[in-house]
């Protein structure tokens, strides 16, 4: 019940916040909301790994990126792939697919390479992992940098169809947002969380740890692919730099923000960095128009969000929601106002 | 000396210690007594400043020095050897010492005649004084834990479990070494499961049972009592 | 021979420079069992003092010399911003203010700088060569050789020697017993992270005197090798980061000399997937450190 009303909840702030702005809206109106749902399936799909598991992993934003690269190369119209991608493989070379089935399919390989890739790095935990995720992270990106046939190297990659509207990152968002509360209230969900308290105690009920993790890191990996897909077709054109530590930083301050261990606290943190985020790039562009400084103000924003992230972690370690869902709120609201009465 | 009053050690839900009292005189010899899990360790861990107490008070000295951190505890002259036998494996002996003395650095030509003055005590480590801690045995590590406390020139000696693990002569050996330690006058305070040895050289006695105090007497009256096996086994 | 001795010098003065990074990183990760993602920063900040007295009419010591004072107090600034408020919390949250420290600093470079290169003094003798042995070599390399092994011997000096420096290695196998001595937590902590702001910037002046320049993201390349190093090295045990450095410096140069030019822009891919490899294998890393401790 509580938890069929967080979805209610959540799902309900995001058709208010798509249906109001595709009613009155402006462009950069549209722009920012499309941003924020396309955020939200990032930062959900790093909750269902960080939030589940409680171990910090650096590798999320790899995986946008694999998402983003495997639906550019099979759906960059074919008239303009030989220019956008000079030497791609043959065998796919000619193959054009729909975007949409693009998006799904970036997904799908960003979770077979965590499926192929990250089973022997759940044993770990503590430092370990994080630098192993670190270093996956450092690996991909070394990859999309200089595997020009894939990604054209460095340089920019343009080309691809712009298909991402407001409805459709909602859609993805909203599924996202189901996805994630199932996954966390599904027996998986429950043992992998006993284990981020207790990591023996869990193993000792006869959960296979790693196992679990590894079903999470791929989901994650499953969410990231389609959100860096969602944003390829959106931007419709990028450089592998989009996908590394800046991106990290700003996908894992929104969820620490709002705290990595409810699916609320993501969506929360997610739209309250996005509008933080928003206002302060314009208060950017503010300065710069007005040339109040002699030169570019730029960094502002980053600066804001570290200090915010930091004094987040000192005062409240679990966010902004650290435990309750939105539903059990309002139940024990409810409630409340029952006694009361 | 050192006076406690109402104390409370809470690991979370689970309190470990509860309502405790005790004090410990000048130059006595104090042991506490209890099965596993009475919640010794804690209390002496929470006296050391180790531990941050949930309830009750501490005085060392007619001064409150309740929540005071570990460092702040040596310096006023109450030094620890946990249970855990905490040897730092990869100094030398001799380095293990020297850093006993850290708050007294200053003073180096008393330090160095308090680590003559160890090295007499525990011969065994002066003839091992360049090899690191790590491979002495667990008796040598015993006696290096006792000794590199002593090196702080403390008013107060906190000792858990010093015969743990070790074999019976050994345990001989550190017993007639607490007692030449108490024969220079400071005060210690004792936790042992073996009563017995604890009850020889002590002056007076606690039991504790599941976080409290269950009795308090001499250490010959608690030696007589018939009663006493019943206390530690829970009965 | 003159390949050997080419080799040689390319080797031991990318060693010296890695080990000292390494170094710099494990003195805090072997007592706080935590990783400082800002350590990069700290060559950054030497960088960018280093440019700030630019032009000023005081000897390039000098300058070096406030320079390394500068890394030294980022240093103790991460401990006290990063560190303190949520170090006893979790490993996790002192990743990540660590991380929100790194891109602060970075981006505080970005604003109040730019984020264009800028050219740092150097030394007439840093653009010097020498011929040894018929091998041309820039005097710096030498320079840098010479720098580390003065460094790694003061550094075993303080570690060894010093009340403070055995304190350290105490605090890094059991910190709450070394606290039972009266050895007071902060201020090794704070020591510990002074070291390492006094590593990172000696090594900095030599890193960055090889480009000439600093930019915002320059902390990045350093602390990857850090990273690599010690995770090749152990990762809890000064000599293991040494090592480590020396290791991962063999692997580079001999891949520089080895590998054909358009799988060399992958060394980088090579050299993670190994440091992934090994964490799976021996997740202490290569040299066990000393026995378990823990955090306060």
């Amino acid at each position: 019940m509580r938890h069929i009303l967080t979805a209610i909840v959540l799902l309900g702030l995001i058709a208010i916040i798509v249906f109001g702005i595709e009613l009155t809206g402006t462009r950069l109106m549209v722009r920012i909301a499309t941003n924020l749902c396309i955020m939200l399936v990032l930062v959900l799909g790093l909750q269902v790994f960080m939030g589940n598991s409680g171990i910090l992993s650096f590798a999320h934003i790899g995986f946008m990126g694999v998402g983003a690269y495997v639906s550019a190369m099979l759906t960059i119209p074919l008239q303009m792939r030989s220019m956008a991608l000079p030497d791609l493989y043959p065998i796919v070379a000619h193959i054009e697919i729909s975007p949409y089935l693009g998006i799904l399919l970036g997904g799908g390989i960003a979770a077979a390479v965590a499926a192929a890739l990250s089973y022997p790095l759940m044993r770990l935990s503590d430092a370990a992992a994080v630098i192993t995720s670190f270093a996956f992270l450092v690996v991909l990106h070394t990859i999309m940098l200089h595997w020009s046939a894939v990604t054209n190297g460095p340089r920019t990659l343009f080309g691809l169809p712009n298909i991402t509207t407001l409805p459709l990152a909602a859609g993805f968002a909203a599924i996202a947002v189901i996805t994630a509360l199932i996954f966390k209230e599904s027996r998986i969900g429950v043992l992998l969380r006993a284990s981020r308290d207790d990591e023996i105690a869990a193993g000792a009920m006869g959960a296979n740890i790693p196992y679990l993790r590894w079903l999470a890191f791929i989901l994650s990996a499953l969410l990231a692919g389609i959100g860096g897909a969602l944003w390829g077709h959106y931007v419709t054109s990028f450089s592998p730099k989009a996908f590394y530590l800046k991106e990290t930083f700003v996908v894992l301050g929104m969820l620490v923000i709002g705290g990595p261990n409810t699916v609320t606290g993501a969506v929360a943190g997610t739209i309250l960095v996005t509008l933080a985020f928003e206002g302060l790039r314009a208060t950017e562009g503010f300065l710069n128009s007005i040339q109040l400084f002699s030169k570019p103000v730029i960094g502002l924003t980053e600066i804001i969000l570290a200090m915010a992230m930091i004094v987040m972690l000192s005062l409240r370690p679990g966010g902004f929601i650290a435990t309750r869902e939105i539903g059990d709120t309002v139940m024990r609201w409810f409630k409340f106002r029952d006694k009361t009465q | 000396m050192i006076e406690v009053s109402g104390l409370e050690v809470r690991y979370g839900a689970v309190r470990a210690v509860r309502n405790v009292s005790l004090h410990v005189g000048q130059g006595e010899l104090v042991t506490v007594l209890g099965a596993n899990g009475a919640g010794k360790s804690s209390l002496l861990l929470a006296i050391a400043g180790a531990l941050t107490p949930s309830r009750g008070t501490l005085h060392l000295a007619k001064k409150d020095v309740t929540g005071y951190s570990p460092e702040r505890m040596v310096r006023l002259g109450v030094a620890m050897v946990p249970e855990t036998r905490d040897v730092f494996p990869d100094l030398t002996v001799s380095e293990n010492l020297r850093l006993g003395a850290y708050i007294r650095r200053a003073q180096t030509s008393a330090v160095n005649a308090d680590l003559q003055r160890m090295y007499t005590l525990f011969p065994l480590l002066k003839e091992r004084q360049q090899q690191a801690a790590g491979t002495l045995s667990g008796g040598e590590q015993q006696m290096l834990v006792i000794a590199r406390a002593m090196m702080c020139d403390p008013k107060i000696l906190l000792l858990d479990e010093p015969s743990l693990g070790l074999a019976p002569t050994i345990v001989n050996q550190i017993f007639e070494m607490i007692v030449e330690l108490k024969a220079t006058g400071i005060s210690i305070l004792l936790v042992e499961q073996n009563a017995t040895k604890a009850l020889q050289i002590a002056d007076r006695a606690y039991v504790m049972r599941l976080g409290e105090i269950a009795a308090q007497d001499s250490a010959a009256a608690i030696a007589e009592a018939s009663d006493l096996r019943a206390m530690y086994l829970g009965g | 021979m003159v390949e050997l001795i080419q080799f040689g010098i390319d080797f031991l003065s990318l060693g010296g420079a890695y080990a000292l990074m390494a170094l710099g990183l494990v003195i805090v990760y072997g007592i706080l069992r935590l990783v400082n993602f800002a350590y990069g920063e700290l060559i950054m900040v030497t960088g960018y003092a280093l440019y700030l007295v630019n032009g000023t009419a005081l000897p390039w010591l000098v300058m070096a010399a406030f320079a390394v004072f500068i890394a030294v107090l980022t240093g103790i600034a991460t401990d006290y911003v990063a560190f303190r408020p949520v170090r006893a919390k979790s490993v996790t949250a002192v990743l990540i203010t660590s991380f929100a420290f790194s891109t602060l600093l970075q981006n505080a470079a970005l604003l109040f700088i730019s984020p264009r290169p800028r050219n740092i003094p150097l030394p007439d003798i840093f653009s010097r060569t020498v011929e040894i042995g018929g091998v041309i070599t820039p005097v710096r390399n030498l320079l840098t050789i010479a720098m580390s092994v003065i460094m790694l011997a003061l550094f075993a000096w303080l570690m060894r020697r010093t009340v403070i420096g055995i304190a350290m290695r105490a605090a890094a196998t059991h910190f709450t017993m070394a606290r039972m001595l009266g050895v007071p937590a902060n201020l090794i902590i704070s020591s510990a992270f002074a070291i390492s702001g006094l590593l990172a910037g000696i090594v900095a002046l030599f890193w960055l005197g090889r480009i000439g320049s600093v930019v915002p993201g320059i902390g990045l390349q350093p602390l990857l090798v850090a990273f690599i190093a010690t995770v090749i090295g152990g990762m809890r045990s000064l000599q293991g980061a040494v090592l480590g450095g020396f290791l991962l410096a063999f692997i580079d140069t001999s891949l520089n000399y080895s590998l054909p030019q358009d799988l060399l822009k992958f060394r980088d891919a090579f050299t993670f997937s190994l440091v992934i490899l090994i964490l799976l294998w021996r997740p202490e890393g290569l040299l066990k450190g000393p026995a378990s401790g823990q955090r306060t």
